[in-house]
């Protein structure tokens, strides 16, 4: 059956059961004293839903008020086969009297409760999280946005799969642009599933082959609103735990909802103490490299010692010695993250304690050089943005890599790249380092520093929002 | 609506430009050359800048901000303007590279003697490269960004609170100076790098431009002031006429319970400042390519470029080649700077005179 056909044709019963013929999970449920047949996906629909709005009323009303009773405005007569199929598929119930077609929609697919999120967990603050569910995580955000200026556009992505789009943004705060942008490059997807928000936003991204991700996704339902309120767009794709905002900048990745639930001088100091732990874990190993192989007259005479003992045993270059370090350190993270939760922590705990000192023994490597892979492994973990910390580990190898060829010239030849790089970017259009380029400095009150909420009073310039004063939003 | 260069970042880019490695010298220059408190004379020099930028800022209000290259090619035919245009395209692709090759060879003071400078700086040359074709507003932007990494060396200034000595700088001004026309020309070149902004014409913002000119000026020379200054506080002046890079001796004596003799890390960060004049230079030479050659492949004949630069570049061998060239080609450039803009100014004024009698 062709596109075409289904657009054209009238829904009947027959043309329904074909289409879904080898389904086992359809249900073909016949009334015939009413003259009402039903077809429905049994997992798909809520029980006490389906008695409460199909099953009791039509019964109740029996055959001569069944024309009145379809006639509310919970069955939707449908004059499409290709909508009614739809229709079931997304759990509705199909009923069909009389040639007539009739959706209900009394959907209840199987979704799990709103829990913590595993992966931006914080001290203080709320707990509850996305789940995978499109229509709860806006009941969510619904919640915590009490405004009818919050507006939802709804559309599709994948030729099969059909999963729904939801693009969420702010009227009057949210710059139109944004929004016509996001929703017509969604609308360009041209693929057969997308299976995570992650995924759609390779497919959307201003850069795809970049090593940086372009779009913020987050699990956090506070992190979604504070994004809507700075006039940033949404994007909610019905079976993923996470939600996405454009534009997004380099440095948002590295905040946390942390840094506004506690006094702004704490939320300062962490937020420099994140930059602090960016520039340990990119150049910590590789100034080792570097410093080891072509500047020895950097460290001083007492260290030296110390240095030049632990590393006197070690046959491979400092350089070598690195890599076979951090590759470890990526195996055990990989690891651990692979292996259900109770094995995971053993053998990481395990494995970077036997592994590191049985390394130092056998010769393979130096006391320092354990210490400078730790620091820039746990340094990592610092950025609040899961995929942002893996962009900066990758990187890393490279910088390592350019410190054993070129010493301190090569690692700066790589950071010179990677900033060209970062240049470059856009996010929907918007600089990628903003604030920095262009260089907008009341925004750095809520970048490099988490200034008092008195002095927070204007959205992000990146944004572009036709409202640049927070509290000015006509009612 | 168009993108356009904001007046900060034309401020940094300008900034940046004119930051050199001619910084690591320039306080023996000016010992040599000026004599006993020499810092003094950047203000002199800065003076001299700031009435050339008032000169680019003039030509930019008469010429209402139109492209230098409209201005002459409104007037002059193409047989004319194609030789003036390919003498630009030479002097300024070959300052961009011999900049970056004096950088190279200095830093092979402290590692890889035995590497072929040249392996470095077609290392080099590839960051240029993947800059320059971005264009000019990523050029700039990576300017700003490159300006963050750079700005923070100047704390490292702050070492020094103990070991400055009043003494040093005596009660002299000026004394004892020697061959002050060729050595204050040679200071001169350290403020070279605005002269580019008229480039910039059709690319920023009209209002606050010749402003964000001078506020990079003022920058540079706020930085060769503090470091100087430091300098000669630091330093007798006879140790400082004598040693070649007072700065790399300087940053030496920071020590550190971890670290220590960091001038090879901070020169290796002034690679940032390095990369930014020759990329500058080199766009400059491609705007001005573009007029003779405009449908060219511009990836392509960029590329090339470079390459014919690169070969060039091969031909000084040592330090002191590499600095008397381009002592000679920032002479050159000193001309342009100040010719350029009165060259332009005269065309103009003609136009004018010939559509007032038309």
């Amino acid at each position: 059956m062709t596109s075409d056909n289904q657009q054209t044709t009238i829904p009947t019963l027959q043309h329904t059961l074909d289409n879904f013929k080898d389904c086992y999970d359809l249900v073909h449920h016949s009334l015939p004293d009413i003259q009402v047949d039903l077809v429905y996906f049994f997992h798909m629909i809520g029980h006490e839903e389906f008695d409460r709005d199909v099953i009791t009323p039509l019964t109740e009303a029996g055959q001569p008020a069944l024309q009145t009773l379809l006639k509310r405005s919970q069955y939707q007569l449908t004059l499409n086969s290709k909508h009614l199929i739809k229709g079931i598929l997304e759990g509705s119930v199909a009923i069909f009297h009389n040639g007539d077609a009739y959706l209900v929609n009394v959907a209840k697919p199987a979704t799990r409760p709103v829990q913590q999120s595993e992966s931006e967990t914080v001290i203080s603050g709320p707990h509850d999280a996305f789940v995978e569910k499109a229509e709860l995580n806006l009941s969510l955000i619904r919640s915590k946005l009490k405004s009818s200026h919050l507006k939802v556009i709804r559309l599709e992505v994948g030729e099969v799969t059909k999963n729904a789009v939801y693009i969420l943004y702010i009227d009057g705060l949210a710059n139109m642009d944004n929004v016509n942008e996001l929703v017509n490059r969604i609308q360009l997807i041209e693929t057969d599933s997308v299976y995570d928000n992650n995924m759609l936003l390779q497919y959307i991204d201003d850069a795809p082959n970049s090593v940086f991700p372009i779009f913020q996704s987050s699990e956090r339902t506070d992190t979604a609103v504070s994004k809507l309120i700075g006039g940033r767009v949404l994007g909610i794709l019905d079976g993923s735990p996470t939600v996405f905002s454009a534009p997004t900048s380099f440095f948002e990745f590295f905040t946390s909802p942390d840094d506004y639930y506690q006094l702004w001088p704490i939320g300062t100091a962490t937020r420099l103490l994140r930059l602090v732990a960016i520039i340990i874990t990119l150049s910590f190993t590789a100034l080792y490299v570097s410093v080891t192989t072509f500047h020895y007259e950097m460290i001083p005479e007492t260290l030296l010692l110390t240095l030049t003992e632990s590393r006197s045993r070690v046959p491979f270059p400092p350089i070598y010695e690195a890599l076979l370090m951090e590759l470890t350190i990526e195996l055990l993270r990989e690891a651990g993250a692979r292996l259900p939760s109770k094995i995971g922590q053993t053998i990481g705990i395990v494995g970077g304690i036997v592994i590191g000192q049985a390394a130092v023994q056998a010769g393979l490597t130096s006391n320092i050089l354990i210490i400078a892979v730790a620091s820039s492994a746990i340094a990592s973990f610092v950025i609040p943005s899961y995929v942002m910390s893996a962009s900066i580990r990758l990187i890393r190898f490279g910088l390592i890599f350019l410190a054993g060829i070129l010493g301190n010239l090569g690692i700066l030849m790589g950071i010179a790249l990677i900033l060209i790089h970062l240049s470059s970017l856009t996010s929907l259009k918007a600089s990628y380092m903003t604030p920095l380029t262009p260089l907008n400095l009341s925004d750095w009150r809520d970048v490099f520093i988490r200034a008092p909420f008195w002095a927070m009073k204007r959205r992000p310039s990146q944004t572009r929002s036709p409202n640049m004063i927070e509290n000015k939003m006509k009612k | 609506m168009k993108e356009k260069l904001y007046p900060v970042h034309v401020a940094l880019l300008i900034y940046i430009l004119q930051t050199g490695v001619t910084l690591f010298s320039l306080p023996r220059l000016l010992a040599q050359h000026i004599g006993y408190n020499g810092w003094a004379s950047l203000f002199i020099f800065s003076a001299i800048a700031i009435a050339n930028i008032l000169l680019i800022g003039l030509l930019h209000r008469v010429g209402k901000g139109k492209s230098i290259f409209v201005i002459i090619e409104q007037s002059l035919p193409k047989f004319i303007a194609f030789p003036l245009y390919s003498i630009l395209i030479a002097l300024w692709s070959l300052i961009g590279c011999l900049v970056m090759k004096q950088y190279v060879i200095i830093f092979q003071v402290f590692a890889f003697p035995g590497v072929h400078p040249m392996f470095i700086k077609a290392l080099a040359d590839f960051l240029a490269y993947a800059l320059v074709i971005k264009g000019i507003y990523i050029l700039s932007k990576a300017a700003t960004n490159f300006f963050f990494v750079l700005f923070w060396l100047l704390l490292l200034l702050l070492f020094f609170v103990k070991e400055f000595h009043f003494i040093n700088l005596t009660t002299f001004v000026f004394k004892d100076s020697s061959d002050l026309l060729m050595g204050g020309l040679g200071i001169y070149s350290a403020f070279l790098g605005y002269e580019l902004s008229i480039l910039l014409f059709p690319y920023a913002e009209k209002k606050g431009f010749v402003k964000a000119v001078i506020t990079g000026n003022l920058l540079s020379t706020l930085t060769y002031l503090s470091v100087s200054f430091v300098s000669f506080g630091f330093y007798s002046i006879g140790q400082l006429r004598r040693i070649q890079f007072p700065i790399f001796d300087l940053l030496a004596y920071i020590q550190l319970p971890f670290i220590e003799r960091i001038e090879s890390l901070v020169f290796a960060i002034f690679l940032l400042s390095a990369l930014i004049i020759l990329s500058m230079y080199m766009w400059a030479a491609i705007e001005a390519s573009r007029r003779i050659i405009p449908k060219a492949n511009r990836k392509k004949y960029i590329a090339l470029l470079f390459l014919i630069a690169y070969i060039v570049s091969w031909i000084p061998d040592t330090l002191h080649e590499v600095t008397r060239a381009l002592r000679l080609l920032s002479f050159m450039e000193m001309g342009v700077a100040f010719g350029l803009p009165l060259f332009l100014l005269l065309l103009i004024i003609i136009q004018k005179g010939v559509k007032g009698r038309a």
